[in-house]
């Protein structure tokens, strides 16, 4: 039982929180969700999928952002400051991945318990229902879910798959193969992303990366593990200059340029506070907006930005340059409960601080961080 | 005789002109630099220097005072002789609110990093002066009122500072330290009501008056704005998120009218925050323009109807629009010269 100095304690580190956060973010909106989510994926500039993971039925919802915080200048006229469901609809088992299909109201979604992947519907103005209009056979026996990556293309396809050795694009109206990365190991995949129209990464939670054309049969161009470890995370930059960040879990962080992926552009060595085991742990993510910048959760309990300008071949540790500590802060029970974690986190594709966080008690917050440095 | 004295001898400070007409009515004298005992229109209390400079893009909008009293002026609702000037809050004055250790040290710079960051400002020896005239012309405020029936500050509402420590953009409770100098300036005790309609609640005030009899808080907040850990007032109202105009509007009126009935106040001190307003950053409700004012006229008019003195101050807004916020804060003076019309002070 919670003695009352203890209540006390808890509301006094909520409220230094509260006025801290006046100072470090420009804006700052929190949102309860009746389970938790480990997936939030953009569907407009406004709005966002998140969806629940527990083993029976699921809710898969579509929020629309706080309108204050998209008005910016005129702030004045939205009172909103609440995120609003959209749109809403069941899936019967976990959503562990969920990919919007670019230029259409498709969503495609995964349960991580075996590759077979989900259609969806997110609907128009005219309805509020999400709902299930197909699905497509997973392409291996696998027990582990698949990654799914989605761009904007003529017709809608979807590159998706649990392994290495099983990744496929597939056309949604047909069910064609259109595609299928020719590798022979069947390492499990941490994620899956298109840098180009044509050209994808297929990174493996071993570390190895694939750079692969879906224009060409040929094989891949593979990269091995960069360090010493058995788990990492990917992520590479939009842009021309295409930079790949892999990250271990005990926080070995490396930076490559995606032409030259043999080598290493730079590197350094992140804190670890809890222990990572799963893929689905940890998130890494290059800011879109803001050059050299990259987040991660999963590494501690809250979301870190890190800034590459200063970091060296040399690996150095490296602190970071924010830290968003609101899930662990609101979260705090004495109760004996345990910890709660980031379960994922997105940035915002266009302005340059904003990002969205999800944790393991149902929270999601969106901010807009102030840069430490300009203070 | 010594009140004479302290106004004469402030010869740096008041210039010739303004001595014109200054009278001592029953001996009654103010903590000001300029009294304008000769104006029959509803007093204002400012100072310039209830501002001080901020980090740039500091949150807090420090501007905004200047500003209520400029659009105050140029809209024409009042003219620059109803502006009277408040002293600096002295250490005696403060003292009997805040503690005597805090005090040397917030005036000394002797605040450390974690308890500044409670209270959201940086030290400097600006808003350490700055406080001070603030809290100075809240005392006014409510000195002008008992002697004219209403008065305005164009700051103050500083209701989340403690004895000891500041919190929330507030490093020294006006409110407390008037309601406590007012309190104890007659030859029998005053009751004062502190009327708290700032949108997040009187914390500081409510446990500085939790014992004093003669001093009754009322606060009117939402429940799930900061402060988290909330204290108890005499009597707290807590609300709901998303609350408009009408409802907001009823629940004062059903708390206001029997409070004056029962506790029968010598002074009220009104802090008409504007942070309940839909357009505010922070606060949680839906106040419109009209809501407020209606808010303010209705607790100025009742107040003032029983012949009760009333000094308002404007309480808490976050906006980064300063334009507009001054525009909201000026909305219980424009209110208040209703009340003074319509009443025929």
């Amino acid at each position: 039982m919670m003695g009352e100095t203890e209540a006390v304690e808890i509301d006094d580190i909520l409220d230094d929180w509260f006025i801290e956060s006046l100072k470090s973010y420009k804006d700052l909106h929190v949102y309860q969700l009746e389970h938790p989510t480990q997936i939030i994926e953009w569907t407009s500039g406004k709005t966002v999928c998140v969806a629940g993971y527990s083993s029976g039925k699921n809710e898969i919802l579509e929020l629309r952002l706080p309108l204050k915080l998209l008005a910016d200048e005129k702030k004045g006229l939205c009172a909103e400051r609440d995120f609003k469901v959209v749109h809403g609809g069941f899936s019967e088992g976990p959503v562990c991945c969920l990919r919007h299909i670019p230029g259409t109201r498709c969503a495609v979604t995964n349960d991580g318990l075996n590759s077979d992947l989900q259609l969806w519907d997110l609907g128009a103005d005219d309805t509020d229902v999400i709902r299930k209009t197909g699905s497509l056979p997973g392409t291996s026996v696998s027990q582990t879910g698949s990654r799914i990556a989605a761009r904007l293309s003529s017709s809608p396809e979807v590159l998706h798959g649990a392994q290495s050795s099983a990744v496929q694009l597939t056309q949604l109206g047909t069910g064609q193969t259109l595609y299928r990365l020719e590798v022979d190991s069947t390492e499990p995949l941490s994620s899956l992303k298109f840098v180009s129209e044509t050209a994808f990464l297929a990174s493996c939670c071993d570390g190895t990366v694939y750079l692969a054309d879906t224009r060409t049969s040929a094989p891949p161009q593979a990269s091995p593990p960069p360090g010493e470890c058995t788990l990492w995370w990917t992520d590479a930059s939009a842009g021309p200059q295409c930079r790949v960040i892999r990250l271990s879990s005990s926080g070995q962080a490396v930076v490559s340029d995606l032409r030259n992926m043999g080598g290493a552009v730079c590197r350094a060595q992140l804190d670890v506070q809890t222990s990572p085991r799963k893929p689905e742990d940890v998130t890494v993510a290059w800011a879109p907006a803001l050059d050299g910048c990259f987040s991660v959760s999963g590494l501690s309990g809250l979301v870190q930005i890190y800034d590459t300008a200063g970091w060296r071949a040399e690996p150095q540790d490296a602190s970071p340059l924010f830290q968003h500590a609101g899930h662990s802060v609101s979260s705090q029970h004495g109760d004996g409960s345990a910890p709660i974690f980031i379960t994922t986190h997105v940035w915002h594709p266009e302005r340059p601080r904003t990002l969205l966080s999800a944790a393991s008690d149902g929270s999601v917050h969106v901010w807009d961080w102030v840069d430490p440095q300009t203070n | 005789m010594t009140c004479m004295k302290r106004i004469f001898s402030k010869t740096r400070r008041i210039t010739v002109g303004r001595l014109v007409g200054v009278t001592l009515t029953s001996g009654r004298c103010f903590h000001a630099e300029l009294v304008r005992t000769e104006s029959s229109g509803l007093p204002i209390v400012h100072h310039s220097k209830y501002v001080c400079d901020l980090p740039a893009n500091h949150r807090f909008p420090m501007a905004k005072f200047p500003r209520v009293l400029h659009c105050l002026l140029q809209d024409q609702v009042i003219t620059e002789r109803q502006v009277w000037v408040p002293e600096i809050a002295s250490k005696d004055l403060l003292g009997a609110v805040h503690t005597e250790d805090y005090l040397n040290n917030f005036i000394s710079g002797r605040i450390n990093e974690q308890e500044q960051r409670r209270t959201g400002f940086p030290w400097s020896e600006g808003i350490v002066r700055r406080c001070r005239y603030e809290t100075g012309g809240t005392v006014l405020a409510a000195e002008v009122a008992l002697q004219r029936g209403l008065a305005c500050s164009t700051a103050g509402g500083t209701h989340h500072a403690f004895p000891s420590y500041g919190s929330g953009f507030c490093l020294l409770n006006d409110l407390a330290v008037a309601a406590k100098y007012l309190m104890n300036s007659s030859s029998r005790k005053r009751k004062v009501l502190i009327v708290d309609l700032d949108v997040h609640q009187g914390d500081g005030t409510a446990f500085i008056f939790k014992d004093e009899p003669s001093v009754f808080t009322f606060s009117v907040h939402c429940g799930k704005n900061f402060p988290v850990r909330k204290q108890q007032s005499d009597l707290d109202i807590s609300v709901e998120d998303g609350l408009e105009d009408k409802e907001y509007l009823s629940t004062v009126a059903e708390h206001l009218p029997w409070l004056l009935e029962t506790f029968r106040p010598d002074l009220l001190l009104y802090d008409a925050g504007v942070d309940p307003h839909w357009e505010d950053e922070l606060g949680r409700l839906r106040l419109t323009d009209q809501g407020l004012y209606q808010r303010d006229h209705y607790v100025m008019k009742t107040v003032v109807k029983r012949g009760i003195p009333i000094a308002t101050v404007i309480g808490g807004g976050y906006s980064r629009d300063i334009n507009k916020l001054a525009l909201r804060h000026s909305i219980v003076h424009r209110a208040a010269t209703q009340v003074w019309r319509e009443c025929g002070m």
